[in-house]
């Protein structure tokens, strides 16, 4: 252990614990998650830096969307995110995710994720290296540690414009709300 | 392959028969004959189809259904010069009107193929029994993959009308 993170340590274990464990869940959406098992195994063996991947979204906090993501994509992907318990972390991969990237006119991908979904952070790329996932990955232990990945924090919050915009896309949604709505006349969620 | 474009020609009229490469075929056919010829191809041991395509001709106000066949393997680990001879099937129906025949009866493969067609170009196959949506989620006005949708209008209408969502504080 790094004696230099002691105080760390003591001051908020809980933080600690979750920095060094975050558990990946195996989703994948468009090109990018190429990328993933290069980063994961042997190679740039991604559990150096307490990233592993788990089967099901019950069992991770750390959300990668890999790749430009369609509108039926992005159901499973509210889908799967509101199943993670919390705290939970994502991060966009590639340029797809932050404004379309290449696919900014077509007429079934979203343009901007962080519109339906809170997204911590972005790495910007097509297609980035898996080093650029342990940058985002230490990226987001600073994040956690300043208490600025607050992504799931926020989704609670505005859950109700959220809500509103995957409507907006979908129509009526086949689930019912994750968090309750209060009506307009009531005050803000 | 030059006996089949005989036997081709022979039988049906209305039928323009080119072979611009020594493995491959290019049969032009009107829509009346398209089955039966099909039918001919899957008896001569072209019993493969790989792929049914659709091309949109604006300005001809067409649609042109392209059909690629190519044969099996008859022995076990023998290629001749059949396997790797493609055909393709190319006939046009009319824009305004899109309806065709499916062909479901000779190459059962053909089902999600012609689903996807009826999904992005709108064209209406008789006697498929399921034409339901196979990969959009949205409903469409316009098919997406006719040449008179505008996707870039598409996309301001829908995605772009769509905001960011804001925290009370005014960021994002």
């Amino acid at each position: 252990m790094d004696r230099n993170q002691l105080i760390k340590w003591i001051k908020a274990p809980g933080k600690m614990g979750q920095k060094y464990s975050l558990h990946v869940v195996y989703f994948c959406t468009g090109c990018g998650i190429i990328e993933i098992p290069p980063s994961i195994t042997a190679r740039w063996d991604a559990e150096r830096f307490g990233v592993m991947p788990v089967a099901t979204p019950r069992q991770a906090n750390l959300f990668l969307i890999t790749g430009y993501v369609s509108v039926k994509t992005l159901k499973s992907i509210i889908r799967t995110y509101e199943q993670m318990p919390e705290p939970k972390f994502t991060v966009g991969f590639g340029s797809c995710p932050i404004n379309g990237g290449m696919y900014w006119d077509s007429y079934n991908t979203i343009k901007h994720l962080d519109k339906y979904i809170p997204v911590d952070g972005w790495i910007a790329g097509c297609m980035p290296r898996p080093e650029a996932v342990f940058v985002a990955v230490t990226h987001l232990w600073t994040l956690i540690d300043k208490d600025m990945a607050d992504g799931y924090k926020k989704y609670r919050k505005n859950y109700k414009y959220y809500r509103a915009n995957q409507e907006k896309l979908y129509g009526k949604m086949e689930w019912p709300p994750l968090f309750p709505i209060e009506d307009k006349k009531g005050s803000s969620p | 392959m030059k006996l089949l474009k005989k036997k081709i020609e022979l039988a049906f009229d209305n039928v323009r028969v080119d072979v611009p490469e020594s493995n491959r075929m290019v049969i032009n056919a009107g829509k009346d004959t398209v089955l039966s010829i099909l039918d001919l191809l899957k008896s001569e041991g072209y019993a493969h189809l790989a792929l049914i395509s659709c091309v949109d001709w604006q300005k001809d106000k067409e649609f042109e259904l392209v059909y690629i066949l190519s044969a099996y393997m008859q022995d076990n680990n023998i290629y001749d010069d059949k396997q790797k001879e493609n055909i393709i099937l190319r006939t046009r129906i009319s824009r305004g009107n899109p309806e065709f025949i499916t062909v479901i009866s000779i190459f059962e493969n053909a089902e999600p193929y012609e689903r996807e067609i009826h999904e992005f170009f709108g064209i209406d196959f008789k006697g498929h029994p399921r034409l339901t949506p196979l990969f959009l989620e949205r409903e469409y006005k316009i098919p997406p993959f006719r040449k008179d949708f505008d996707t870039r209008k598409y996309v301001k209408e829908v995605f772009d009308e769509i905001p960011f969502v804001e925290n009370e504080d005014g960021k994002k």
